[in-house]
């Protein structure tokens, strides 16, 4: 029983520890939110929906997370997005 | 007013007058201009590291328009002077060729005779620009770009506590109201435009 507990508890660190980093995208009232999904679509290869569902939560809820992964990964999805005029910003997945 | 046309081949055609072919013209030439500053010195500094993107200054841009269009990557400072050391450069170069391409567009409308290729003027007083859709994810994003640099003269977002309450109607309808001498009137009507004008290649391409 304890030792089944102690394996389930170190799967779910080793699946954080493999995503540690999330991509956020922030609210700017400049960006179009047809553009705003264009992007997402473009850059992450999310389907309409997916896309129109995070540009919704950027919109009504200030921000998402829009992608995570490894900081290397999550930092050159930054820069892409800056790229693209998105403001977007990277931290750690627990600080979100 | 412009008006937008997805051809048969791909190709969007839109009807812009000269008038406001020159606005976006000197826009454009601006953004260039803006985005140049400080390239020179950099690569008189250190030329190896101009070369593979590496810049000597982390700061933050002084200017308000460049620190909208790169802004911090994270919360703390210094990993974000980090990442603009590594990233700013290329960023710049990317954000210039995207502004580019409009500009070289728009510049490359002469008299009627001189026109070539796929640009045919309609009258004096317009052409038809063509966008292919290569090209059509860097226009977007340049006249986005336009657009940031607008919003900040404006005084339109920028604020990660503010910019979750912009009322969008509130700003329009304060820019409406304004006194038609009033310089910043003109600047607000050309941002619209400009968020036309994204807005209707937008719709054009409308992507499934």
């Amino acid at each position: 029983m304890a030792l089944g507990t102690a394996t389930q508890v170190d799967s779910e660190v080793n699946l954080k520890a493999d995503r540690p980093w999330v991509c956020i995208v922030w609210d700017d009232p400049v960006n179009l939110m047809t553009y705003v999904t264009y992007v997402f679509m473009v850059l992450f290869g999310y389907s309409k929906e997916k896309a129109t569902e995070l540009m919704l939560k950027v919109h009504n809820e200030g921000r998402a997370q829009v992608s995570s992964g490894t900081r290397e990964e999550m930092e050159r999805d930054v820069q892409r997005l800056h790229e693209y005029g998105l403001w977007a910003t990277l931290q750690r997945d627990n600080e979100y | 007013m412009s008006s937008l046309k997805r051809e048969e081949n791909g190709e969007i055609s839109i009807e812009i007058s000269t008038q406001e072919s020159h606005v976006l013209i000197s826009l454009t030439e601006q953004l260039l201009e803006l985005l140049s500053q400080g390239d020179s010195l950099a690569e008189a500094q250190d030329p190896l590291m101009h070369i593979v993107g590496i810049s000597e200054s982390d700061a933050l841009p002084e200017d308000p328009v460049l620190r909208r269009l790169f802004p911090d990557a994270y919360e703390d400072s210094a990993s974000s002077s980090e990442f603009r050391r590594y990233t700013e450069y290329g960023l710049r170069e990317k954000k210039k060729a995207h502004a580019r391409i409009i500009y070289e567009a728009l510049t490359s409308q002469g008299e009627p005779e001189e026109i070539t290729g796929g640009n045919t003027p309609i009258d004096k007083g317009s052409f038809k620009l063509i966008i292919n859709s290569a090209e059509l994810l860097d226009w977007l994003s340049g006249l986005n770009d336009l657009r940031l640099a607008l919003a900040v003269r404006l005084g339109i977002g920028g604020n990660q506590q503010e910019s979750a309450d912009i009322d969008t109607k509130a700003i329009h309808n304060k820019y409406e109201l304004m006194l038609e001498s009033d310089p910043m009137k003109a600047v607000y009507a050309v941002y619209s435009w400009i968020g036309w004008l994204q807005q209707g290649l937008l719709e054009e391409i409308s992507p499934e």
